[in-house]
């Protein structure tokens, strides 16, 4: 399964490239920031303060248009004000229109991009691996019945299909208690973390079939190895040889798969977020949706904050499945988009 | 001679003047490698894969060079080519080609690499030495499957070979420019228009015809197929089709039957011999199999860890061979006659070829059954057989004889590991 | 087997992954929870009026005889009716399908005149300037949301330096082949286009361009280090011809692979670079129809962007089969 050399290849790789240490870096900082984001976060990402909104980050300045309008002698009166606005210390990256702090709302992004990315990648492998196996080990009706309906699944576009079932399904979203604030360790935070369902099990959905293609195409060529026969000829279950002999050797091309999936569907995550697609506000794709609304008036930020965001951590992401396929070579390569 | 860096007649076994001349210069050399040196710099260390390499090829013969796999003797075929990739490189050494035009033509640019009718290509700008390659030197691969192009039809293959060389005698100056006057805007307009190719209407007829010298049945049709519609055995007339496209003068042969069946094996091997016989070509033939080297080579060169160790004519070598390792080799093959056939495989394993670990000594010495205390010192220079065509050896058996008080002991290495013998 | 046989082949097999895509389709209206009378019928409608209603839209026939029907209808290019918009879904659909097709082709042509280039080059200078520069730019490009890059260019070109359109496809590229003949000025309805259509093909494209140069320059270093290609330099051709003629040849046979497996992410980030830009495709098309739950609709949508994916991919497998000639052989 894991060998020694495998172990070997990885720190070797690892010792040799800048970048998949950078990718690591990336990797682990956006799974604390993730994880500890209620201890990060310097403000309740939802709270709004309108007194303080369209604060730009520290070192810039922006001026602020509010237009008012009244009723002055039985006619409307609109007046703009045009305010210089500083940037201020306690919201280093600025807040947004609805004056919440930008830097605590990318904190606790980092939370959904994550819990899809990962929830919607195991979902997706849990589905597609045995699929795939079964169909490769078994051949027959049933991989022809697999390969066909790969076909067919892959001429839908994840991102059509994704919204095509969101659409139908409707946005069922999971509230799941913040362990942090419950235990009392942090105080004025959100008690409670939407995890966006329907989300999850819809990349989930879309996505399988790349892990499917991946682990029939392993049993494949696995099942007419000496030492797969010989077991079955010593009497060992099918199912025992798919456990025992099928499953480890096919394993390191899912683990490099996975992770470009991680990356892909965290991409896919915000694409339906930023389309509305989404049971949670507390997400990337949906922040940049609102700062698109601001962008023509000067208040650039709000859009571009959370999409650094992405970009970093897929980016770190996309670092480490490097690493990982060019320690263990499994021979994949561009497979597996959003 | 004049030059003091030129190839001489120098005699045989002066170790003084050895530097100074080709080992063992004959009037019908063609090519002349001197010390030649190729590295690796890998990143586990330095690869000293060929070291200090001598060895001439004269006209119309057929010269192998045979060893063990890992002693070195594909790279020194692709050395004589100039064809090492990244991360190697040819760190030192000479190979003169004789050729009369190309000397006249460098003797007052690049005096120190000429001598004579010869020139050294190491000496020679890039660009001349590229376009040595097809009339000068030519070669066949050992696999010829992962030889030749799997998408590109086979004849289209070979008539670019005579394609490159007709365009070469229209126009040879260009011919050592580096895209060859044939740019990347040439090639976008030829993909561009229906009817405009590299290859030419006549070298295609060329190529056809080189495929029927090879024996190739249907050339015409088969000219029109891929790689993988051909067998081994007919790949690989194709590929000495392409090879001999060039009309080259020397023909490197590298572990050319090496891929095929053994039936295939043998009709290679007369092709190769009835080609180069008709032809006049000369054959640099690597191989690790002696069968191979007796049935087709005049002389022979004997490869150990980047060395050649011992060269001779064939009878002088095989029938008297100087070198432990030579005899070992020899002893190797299993005798038909022998009522009791016995491989005699020489024991221990190929030295190691990285620099840090070999050390100045003799590295056949640890597998070496009569291994001394001189060979702990630095290998000696060619020992040369006196009244024999050049047989030499770098050993100190063919300087003086083998004597039991000098033995190592048989443990001496075994306690050594992990030491390094110049500590 | 030869090329012709081929195309027929993986004709036939296209028509069949066709069928499944219909069926899937088809299929989508029983895994959505209610019943589609409920999209169509007032919310007070009583018992009667929702039988009526089922009646009228076939509702109330066995399923294999609304499948039949649904295929036949298909067949006659009929792909029902909108209630939403109270028309015919078919010629809503074809309208909407150039410019989304418009808007793919940009966004490919510049991936891969600019990738496949920079992709070679990269390789054949591995560790240079130029090489880190291209890893830098794939890397960025395949960790970029396009929508995001879309923004980010809006902000920058248009906002900041009123360069480009930012919305809509006021001049469409059927303008600028008409202004050659017609009396539009050739250079002016070009520029227009160009001002429509050049920050949405880089935001789509983008993607594409860092996926197919990675490949590319991968693809490269592989080809560049096997003995064809040493025995290619041997003989002595140009160092031209041993690059592109054949390391790049064979090197674009993975990359045409992956092309193909890529489709859906080209046509699904068109989706999302419509929404974008406002660009009146296929993909706005389709954000629409869920969000008014226009099913019909939604179903025609997802009904042509799944065959395009199927046409272009038999399309991709001819590319693949001539580049390598022995997959037709198989």
């Amino acid at each position: 399964m894991v060998s020694e050399r495998v172990i070997r290849n990885l720190k070797s790789e690892f010792r040799t490239s800048a970048l998949a240490k950078l990718g690591l870096v990336l990797v682990v900082g956006v799974v604390l920031v993730a994880v500890f984001a209620p201890f990060v976060a310097p403000h309740n990402p939802t709270a709004q303060n309108l007194g303080e909104s369209q604060l730009p980050p520290l070192g810039f300045t922006e001026t602020k248009e509010t237009t008012t309008s009244e009723m002055e002698d039985g006619e409307v009166v609109t007046r703009t004000v045009q305010e210089r606005v500083e940037a201020d210390a306690a919201h280093p990256l600025g807040t947004d229109g609805l004056g919440r702090d930008m830097l605590s709302r990318v904190v606790y992004g980092a939370r959904t991009s994550l819990a899809v990315g990962v929830l919607g990648t195991l979902f997706a492998a849990l589905v597609g691996v045995p699929v795939g196996l079964i169909a490769g080990y078994y051949r027959g009706k049933l991989d022809d019945g697999l390969m066909r309906f790969a076909d067919v699944s892959l001429a839908f576009p994840s991102l059509v299909l994704a919204i095509a079932l969101i659409g139908l399904w409707g946005r069922v979203a999971v509230p799941v208690p913040d362990p942090f604030v419950v235990a009392g360790l942090v105080s004025d935070m959100p008690e409670r973390f939407t995890l966006p369902g329907t989300v999850i099990i819809v990349v989930g959905l879309v996505n399988w079939v790349w892990f499917a293609r991946i682990a029939r195409g392993e049993a494949l060529s696995l099942r007419d190895q000496e030492y797969v026969k010989a077991s079955r000829a010593l009497g060992a279950s099918h199912g025992r040889v798919i456990r025992r002999h099928v499953l480890p050797n096919a394993i390191t091309p899912i683990i490099v798969l996975g992770t470009v999936q991680v990356a892909a569907i965290i991409l896919l995550e915000s694409s339906l977020s930023f389309l509305g697609f989404s049971g949670t506000t507390l997400s990337w794709g949906f922040d940049i949706a609102q700062g698109r609304d601001y962008i023509s008036s000067g208040q650039w930020w709000i859009a571009t904050v959370p999409g650094l965001a992405i970009m970093l951590s897929v980016i770190g992401v996309n670092l480490l499945g490097d690493w990982l396929r060019d320690a263990l070579d499994p021979g994949i390569e561009g497979e597996g988009g959003v | 001679m004049s030059d003091s860096s030129a190839p001489t007649e120098a005699s045989a076994g002066d170790h003084a003047t050895r530097r100074r001349g080709a080992p063992d210069g004959h009037a019908d050399d063609v090519l002349r490698v001197r010390d030649l040196s190729t590295r690796f710099f890998t990143e586990e260390g330095q690869v000293n894969a060929v070291e200090s390499v001598d060895f001439s090829v004269r006209d119309g013969e057929v010269f192998g060079i045979v060893g063990e796999s890992g002693s070195g003797k594909s790279v020194t075929a692709l050395s004589l080519i100039d064809l090492i990739d990244s991360p190697g490189r040819i760190t030192g050494g000479e190979v003169w080609y004789r050729d009369a035009d190309l000397a006249d033509e460098f003797r007052g640019d690049r005096p120190d690499a000429v001598d004579g009718e010869f020139v050294d290509t190491r000496r020679l700008p890039e660009g001349v030495r590229r376009s040595l390659r097809g009339p000068a030197f030519s070669t066949v691969f050992q696999d010829p499957m992962s030889s030749l192009n799997p998408s590109v039809t086979v004849g289209e293959q070979i008539a670019e070979a005579v394609e490159v060389q007709r365009r070469a005698r229209a126009n040879p100056r260009r011919t050592r420019s580096r895209t060859q006057g044939y740019g990347l805007g040439r090639l976008l307009v030829d993909a561009a228009v229906p009817n405009r190719s590299f290859t030419s209407e006549s070298s295609h007829a060329r190529a056809v015809e080189l495929l029927e010298q090879v024996g190739i049945p249907d050339p015409a049709d088969r000219a029109e197929e891929y790689p993988h519609q051909f067998s081994g055995g007919m790949l690989q007339r194709a590929m000495i089709a392409q090879a001999l496209a060039g009309e080259p003068d020397v023909l490197v042969a590298d572990e050319p039957t090496t891929a095929l069946d053994v039936t295939i094996q043998a009709q290679i091997l007369n092709l190769l011999r009835d080609l180069q016989e008709e032809q006049d070509t000369s054959v640099v033939l690597i191989t690790h199999d002696l069968g191979v080297i007796a049935r087709m080579c005049n002389r022979v060169g004997v490869m150990y860890a980047g060395r050649i160790v011992e060269r001779g004519t064939l009878s002088d070598v095989f029938d008297d061979p100087v070198h432990p390792y030579t005899r070992g080799l020899l002893g190797s093959i299993p005798d038909l006659d022998d009522p009791a056939p016995r491989l005699n495989p020489i024991e221990g394993n190929v030295p190691s070829l990285l620099d840090e670990e070999m050390g100045d000594r003799c590295y056949f010495a640890d597998r070496c059954p009569k291994a001394m205390t001189d060979c702990l010192q630095p290998i000696p220079e060619y020992g040369v057989d006196p009244g024999t065509e050049g047989h030499a050896a770098r050993c100190v058996l063919a300087e003086r004889e083998y004597a039991d008080g000098d033995a190592l002991p048989a443990d001496h290495f075994a306690r050594n590991a992990g030491v390094r013998d110049d500590d | 087997m030869s090329l012709g046989r081929f195309a027929i082949k993986r004709t036939l097999q296209g028509i069949g992954v066709v069928w499944g895509v219909i069926t899937v389709v088809f299929a989508l209206r029983f895994v959505t929870p209610g019943s589609p009378i409920n999209a169509v019928a007032p919310l007070d409608a009583d018992q009667e009026t929702r039988r009526a209603i089922a009646a009228e839209l076939g509702l109330d026939q066995p399923l294999y005889v609304q499948y039949g029907q649904y295929l036949f209808d298909l067949i006659q290019g009929d792909m029902g009716f909108s209630y939403v918009r109270g028309q015919a879904v078919t010629p809503l659909v074809a309208s909407k399908i150039p410019a989304t097709v418009e808007l793919a082709v940009a966004a490919t042509v510049v991936a891969i005149v600019l990738s496949i280039p920079l992709g070679v080059i990269s390789a054949t200078r591995r560790n240079q300037p130029v090489d880190y520069g291209a890893t830098l730019f794939s890397l960025f490009g395949i960790s970029t949301p396009n929508f995001w890059l879309g923004i980010m260019m809006i902000l920058i070109l248009a906002v900041e330096f009123g360069v480009f359109k930012t919305s809509g496809r006021s001049v469409d590229v059927g303008d600028v082949v008409l202004s050659t003949v017609g009396p539009e000025p050739f250079l002016d309805t070009l520029l227009g286009w160009l001002s429509y259509i050049t920050l949405p093909a880089i935001a789509l494209g983008t993607y594409f361009t860092a996926l197919i140069t990675r490949l590319t320059r991968s693809g490269m270093l592989d080809e560049l280090g096997k003995p064809y290609v040493r025995a290619t330099r041997a003989k002595g051709l140009p160092e031209t011809l041993v690059r592109y003629k054949h390391a790049l040849r064979n090197t674009l046979t993975p990359v045409v692979t992956v092309l193909g497996l890529q489709l859906g992410t080209l046509i699904g980030g068109a989706v999302i670079t419509e929404a974008v830009f406002s660009w009146p495709g296929l993909g706005t098309l389709v954000i629409r129809s869920i969000n008014l739950r226009d099913w019909p609709l939604l179903q025609g949508s997802l009904i042509v962007i799944g065959v395009s994916f199927v046409l272009v991919n038999i399309l991709v497998d001819m590319v693949y089969a001539y580049l390598d000639p022995r997959v037709a052989y198989e």
